[in-house]
């Protein structure tokens, strides 16, 4: 194991797949797919989508759907890094996010279309919903803060931001991760490019037909090993690397040969000095579309060889954008932890383009290195590798 | 970290020059838009199409919105800029934005409300998500380092600078284009007119702390070439990116530099100008731009490369600062730009002249 001085001390999710980690983790072992038609908001769409079905009333933020997922998951990693009273410490807050850094509210912009007469109350609370600023002022989180809006790869990025901000000395905590709802925008936008799939989103199977949409949030507590031990915490759960890079190819197709990809994923590896061959499992960005697969799976299978287990977990919450790459660094700390990944769910037949195959079963892991990759919009990638002490 | 070339596109034209030459011009008074849904025309500082127009870069990105069309020529004369030959892997790009391409959502909510939800369009959808821009950046300057796109309202530019610094620390890149772009389209300026009102002459008055004048909006983009090497050309070092409340000299400068704009109650301001220390603020040239700090910043590259100083394009002064009213040759070697916002939030960015060492 490669030296770190950035432990994951803290893990916060909900997701359609679970309230919480115990919850999820019992869903993926339930093998649950808790998708529907969206019930959320009115829409001519028919697909399913991957909807959290309750937020505890405690977090709702009316009309602010983001915020709220954000504020449960930022609580809950908070509370499992048994953080309290953030005053005194130095913390810096990272959150990607797509949706609530749009104003897309249709009632106002129809509003203002039609009479001219559009409430300004959307407007201000569009201004208090910078989802980083949000919770920084509301947990008293004086170090950075940033929203990062890098589409699909947001939470990846923002967790990689963090660790630079903890290996800068720019603060000694952050809570990073990613935090998106699930809107009409999104789904419409998705739909129009043909990559919304009319059932059950299949990953890395030869006859997937594209993605379902989703929603949640993914928070980590990120800390310097000094400030845990400060404090008397301790985890064995550390991040090793972040890789990032464009494709410079095409805003909304991955560069086909994967090279932005792959470029990513090494220089993740290459931060802890770690070979491709001592990862036990990847957490694949597997949205279950034609392209995104193919060129991933081509990647993963050319770095780690065609035997390495890897799995998508979107089969279980769908595509959750910009919570996405949250939600997946928190399932891929968590699958380290436990020392089990679950199946791949969705996957039945391989695609014989793709040299690598998910797991089927829940499987146990060996070893304590993983890697979590992120694909987006405008080519962006993105790639973290986690480990056990 | 240092400043190594300056593109910059604003109401008043695209280059370094042409924003060298505003300032020695001063406040001009801005065109006036429509606002069709109010019927009304109010003044805003909006970049001209001729502005925009650059059939080299703009050919690679035809079906590209108003928003990426704005980024992509500042970013690639922040490279022309510094005058280097640069590895493209080696670059990575950090674009920081306050609202994002909104007039492109509207644009969409447009083809929802018209056409209905299946007769969207793909592209003005490709094109409204935030990291859009950074994209195109990419792809027009072949540039395949680490591509980042963010927002924090007022304090966006100085939050990607912050992080720009860490990725060349960390040896992530060996440079960094650093951008703050924000379009004005419709909705934004009618948001504008109707929460805070448009100034009627189209003045700026950014020392009007007590009672602040109504704003102009503006927009436009401005990317920084950085990086921790340095070179003949480099405008100045980013010594310190400081966000806290202590407004403590730990080293005195030579002019301060402050983003107000009319926008926001700025007594945090007066809070932290000393008396002896000159004090200028440059959003009349520009607008009131949340990211209107990359605006500031660039005028004080620019004093500390040029030796320089650029008088207030308006010097309304009901509180008797101190202003830097004079145009003329100066000797800068630091300077202090400071942000406030109405929630006491502040940052504090230091820029000096290459090579000058401060314990700051």
């Amino acid at each position: 194991m490669k030296k770190t001085d950035v432990l994951i001390t803290g893990l916060g999710v909900i997701s359609a797949a679970g309230t919480g980690i115990s919850a999820t983790l019992d869903s993926f072992r339930q093998r649950e797919r808790n998708a529907g038609p969206v019930s959320i908001f009115k829409t001519a769409l028919i697909c399913p989508v991957f909807e959290v079905k309750q937020i505890p009333d405690e977090f709702i933020m009316e009309k602010n759907r983001t915020l709220s997922l954000a504020l449960y998951a930022v609580d809950a990693a908070l509370k499992d890094a048994a953080l309290g009273n953030l005053a005194g410490l130095r913390v810096g807050v990272c959150i990607g996010t797509t949706v609530a850094s749009q104003i897309n509210d249709l009632d106002f912009y129809k509003s203002y279309r039609s009479s001219g007469e559009a409430p300004m109350e959307v407007a201000d609370r569009y201004l208090k919903s910078n989802v980083a600023e949000f919770i920084a002022r509301k947990f008293k989180a004086r170090g950075p803060v940033l929203t990062v809006v890098n589409a699909c790869s947001s939470g990846t990025d923002a967790i990689g931001a963090a660790f630079s901000w903890l290996k800068n000395g720019l603060c000694d905590i952050a809570i990073a991760g990613g935090a998106d709802e699930l809107n009409l925008v999104p789904l419409c936008g998705f739909s129009s490019l043909g990559i919304v799939n009319q059932g059950l989103c299949t990953p890395f199977d030869q006859d997937r037909k594209g993605l379902n949409l989703g929603e949640g949030a993914g928070i980590l507590v990120m800390e310097t090993e000094d400030s845990a031990k400060k404090r008397g915490a301790s985890s064995e759960i550390c991040v090793l690397g972040y890789g990032a890079s464009a494709d410079a190819y095409h805003l909304t197709a991955p560069r086909p040969d994967g090279a932005g990809l792959e470029t990513s994923i090494y220089k993740a590896l290459s931060e802890a000095g770690i070979k491709p061959s001592e990862i036990s499992f990847v957490n694949a960005h597997g949205t279950g579309t034609i392209d995104n697969d193919l060129v991933e799976g081509k990647v993963l299978g050319r770095i780690f060889g065609n035997d390495i287990k890897m799995l998508s977990t979107k089969g279980f919450t769908g595509h959750a954008l910009g919570a996405a790459g949250g939600l997946e660094a928190a399932f891929t700390a968590a699958g380290l932890r436990e020392g089990w990944i679950p199946a791949s769910i969705g996957f039945k037949n391989k695609d014989e383009e793709i040299p690598v195959m998910p797991v089927m079963e829940e499987t146990k892991i060996n070893g304590g290195l993983a890697l979590s990759t992120s694909l987006a919009f405008g080519g962006n990638n993105a790639a973290l590798l986690l480990g056990r002490l | 970290m240092n400043v190594l070339g300056i593109g910059i596109l604003f109401s008043g034209g695209r280059g370094i020059s042409s924003f060298k030459n505003a300032l020695k011009a001063g406040w001009q008074r801005p065109e006036e838009y429509d606002i069709p849904s109010i019927n009304k025309k109010t003044p805003a500082y909006i970049v001209k199409p001729e502005h925009m127009a650059d059939n080299v870069l703009l050919k690679k990105m035809r079906r590209a919105d108003r928003f990426s069309k704005m980024a992509v020529p500042a970013a690639s004369d922040a490279i022309r800029d510094s005058g280097l030959d640069i590895t493209k892997n080696r670059i990575g790009i950090i674009l920081s934005t306050a609202f994002g391409a909104h007039q492109t959502t509207f644009d969409f909510l447009d083809d929802i409300i018209d056409y209905g939800e299946v007769g969207v369009s793909p592209t003005t959808f490709s094109n409204s998500v935030h990291n859009a821009a950074a994209s195109y950046i990419a792809s027009a300057l072949d540039i395949t380092g680490p591509t980042l796109t963010v927002t924090r309202f007022f304090f966006s530019f100085q939050s990607a600078l912050q992080l720009a610094q860490t990725w060349i620390n960390d040896n992530r890149c060996d440079y960094v284009l650093v951008g703050a772009v924000d379009v004005c389209g419709e909705v934004m300026r009618y948001i504008f007119d109707k929460k805070l009102g448009t100034s009627a002459d189209g003045k700026i008055r950014p020392f009007n702390f007590n009672h602040p004048s109504p704003p102009v909006p503006g927009e436009g983009s401005v990317f920084y070439l950085v990086s921790g090497k340095s070179s003949e050309k480099a405008y100045c070092s980013i010594a310190d990116i400081n966000f806290s409340s202590d407004f403590k000299y730990k080293e005195m400068p030579d002019i301060d530099i402050i983003d107000s704009y009319g926008m926001a109650d700025g007594k945090a301001y007066l809070k932290s100008l000393f008396p002896s220390v000159p004090v200028a603020a440059y959003s009349p040239l520009f607008g009131s731009i949340m990211t209107g700090s990359a605006f500031n910043l660039t005028a004080g590259a620019l004093m500390i490369k040029k030796q320089m100083q650029y008088a207030n394009p308006v010097s309304d002064n009901p509180d008797g600062l101190n202003l830097l009213n004079v145009c003329g040759p100066a000797k800068i070697d630091l300077i202090r730009s400071i942000g406030c916002n109405c929630l006491d939030e502040n940052v504090i960015i230091y820029l000096r002249k290459a090579g000058i060492q401060y314990h700051i």
